[in-house]
């Protein structure tokens, strides 16, 4: 008896010993997430007051303020408009290429689906200065176009890899009656597996919008100040030095990463399955 | 030892894909599905990806301006690689970026293995530990860089505040450098955290249940038996990380755009700043080839590994 209440006491001690470590850890991690927020709340006087202010009203004047400015309402169209169409893009070219690897494997099949991966991992600044150079040629540098092809670099392969797994996992049996029914491969693909892995097209189409959401390289050359995206708009702001308005600047900042934190959320099953472009299954 | 190895899981995505099926009859139109599926992706590829990179290597070996055509400058043979081997900014930024790549990634397989190791243990409360600690890597990475510039503000940030110092951060080659770092840890710990927790779920009890009752103690089931059974998901985060990393290029253009005294110009910086702020696209050019020919490697090691872990 005694002995079980010793290592009963010894799990204790080891559960608050992880407690601890674990509230450490969060705090490093969170913090700097909750400051800005703290920021975004205050007014310009609290911001800049001697000592930081832990407890105050909290003032919403920059939300408002942000809300109403035409750039950053622009700017989070163009976000939307941009990340959207990459992602309706590569679904619609990505999944029946993902569905095809899955289930008929052709010669030179895996160099094409490994060539994808190697696209979704090279630097993008190399991408960059050789599109940047082509788009410009043709004039489609600063339209919506640009950005959009620029973003199905990483988009596409994302939706193969994230896709071929989903497809690897639905059972053929369903197919083969399908297609002993009399069905074509395109029929039974679009009538009976299509609607079997519109759950993983949400899952890719949520991943591939956080990717394209967060860009701020391709969209920071590619664009100018009528088709910026909320990144670019961010990284205006810390241009400057610390005269620049901490409130419009950090109220921004919280409304461009709560959509975000949203969609991962959304999608945090895959998350990791996503990240790691299939290598780990979540 | 031979039997945990064997008994070792299968982290990766199943590669092999099912038989094609036979001795069915399909519509002639059928035949065409295969094309029809695949040519898309594969012409996208080609010209949003395979051209841009060949012809990035004739720029390479020439020159761009705006005002002239796409193939109208001189050849110019090597002269833009010698330069660039020559250019003490290129070869220091190399050297950052090694060194760089380096310390984030071994700070984040550390921090993330034991962030892994204390979210897999079995106590109430750790969904809510999971989703704050994962909180970083979903934020924007250059709404990320942001908060930590506001953090270290040498007149109202919150850090020199604590310290009770005046130090510009961002200011000095050194603190930049290390400030940069932690950023970087901060934003991609949380994801070798997630691939590695995903791992220690998938492992298997017997082995641990074993060692256990033949007396080990914590410690020595962790050395010998997590910690081997974990290898193949940490060599996953290992080179994703590397590949990662060596691409760094939001938090230091966010943070310090690669000053002060080049002390953060990371490779991609370098690129980005040779392009498109002194408009030599040759010599961009020569160094966005030799970035490609460096991650291609490390993209090969892992496609490699992908394939010999993969289940056949």
């Amino acid at each position: 008896m005694a002995a079980v209440t010793g290592s009963r006491r010894a799990r204790r001690i080891h559960a608050a010993l992880a407690y601890l470590a674990l509230s450490a850890l969060v705090v490093f991690f969170l913090f700097p997430l909750l400051w800005i927020l703290g920021l975004s709340l205050k007014t310009r006087a609290q911001t800049f007051a001697d000592a930081p202010v832990w407890l105050w009203w909290p003032t919403f004047e920059h939300y408002a303020d942000v809300l109403f400015r035409k750039d950053f309402l622009k700017a989070f169209l163009n976000t939307l408009i941009v990340s959207g169409s990459a992602v309706v893009l590569s679904l619609c070219v990505g999944v029946p290429a993902a569905y095809a690897f899955a289930r008929f494997p052709f010669r030179s099949s895996s160099f094409l689906f490994f060539s994808l991966l190697v696209m979704r991992m090279l630097p993008p600044v190399a991408v960059l200065v050789p599109m940047y150079v082509i788009l410009s040629d043709i004039g489609l540098t600063t339209t919506h176009l640009s950005v959009v092809l620029a973003y199905t670099t990483f988009s596409l392969p994302l939706v193969v890899w994230v896709m071929r797994g989903f497809f690897d996992d639905l059972p053929v049996e369903v197919e083969e009656c399908a297609w002993i029914d009399g069905a074509t491969r395109r029929q039974a693909f679009q009538r009976v597996v299509l609607p079997l892995a519109r759950p993983g097209m949400v899952a890719s189409a949520i991943l591939c919008l956080q990717l394209a959401w967060n860009d701020f390289l391709f969209a920071a050359v590619l664009t100018n100040n009528d088709t910026q995206t909320l990144p670019v708009l961010m990284a205006g702001f810390t241009g400057g030095d610390s005269g620049v308005d901490w409130g419009p600047m950090t109220a921004s900042g919280v409304l461009v990463i709560l959509p975000v934190i949203v969609f991962s959320f959304m999608a945090q099953k895959h998350l990791v399955a996503g990240l790691s472009s299939g290598a780990v299954k979540g | 030892m031979s039997e945990i190895s064997g008994a070792a899981p299968r982290p990766f995505g199943d590669l092999s894909a099912a038989p094609a099926p036979r001795g069915l009859r399909h519509a002639p139109l059928d035949r065409f599905f295969l094309p029809f599926a695949v040519g898309p992706t594969f012409l996208v590829m080609l010209a949003i990806f395979g051209l841009p990179l060949l012809f990035s290597l004739w720029l390479s070996l020439t020159g761009w301006s705006p005002q002239q055509g796409l193939f109208g400058g001189a050849y110019v043979g090597l002269a833009n690689f010698e330069d660039l081997l020559s250019d003490r900014v290129f070869m220091g930024s190399l050297g950052v970026t090694c060194g760089f790549t380096a310390a984030a990634v071994s700070a984040q397989l550390l921090l993330g293995l034991g962030i892994a190791l204390l979210l897999n243990l079995d106590l109430p409360g750790m969904r809510i530990f999971r989703t704050a600690l994962v909180l970083p890597m979903m934020v924007t990475p250059i709404v990320g860089a942001l908060c930590w510039k506001l953090l270290l503000d040498p007149h109202h940030g919150v850090v020199n505040h604590w310290l009770g110092t005046r130090i510009v951060w961002l200011g000095v080659p050194e603190t930049a450098l290390i400030a940069v770092w932690l950023v970087n840890v901060w934003h991609s710990t949380p994801y070798v955290a997630l691939i590695l927790l995903a791992g220690l779920r998938s492992l298997p009890h017997e082995p641990h249940e074993a060692a256990g009752i033949d007396g080990a103690s914590r410690w020595q089931v962790f050395r010998h038996v997590t910690f081997p059974l974990l290898q193949p998901f940490l060599l996953v985060a290992l080179l994703l990380r590397t590949i990662f990393e060596f691409r760094a290029f939001d938090n230091v253009y966010a943070m310090t755009g690669g000053g002060p005294a080049n002390a953060t110009m990371l490779l991609s910086m370098f690129t980005y700043l040779t392009s498109f702020v002194r408009f030599d696209f040759g010599l961009g050019a020569a160094a966005a080839w030799l970035m490609l020919l460096m991650s291609m490697v490390m993209c090969l090691l892992f496609i490699a590994l992908l394939r010999r872990r993969g289940p056949r």
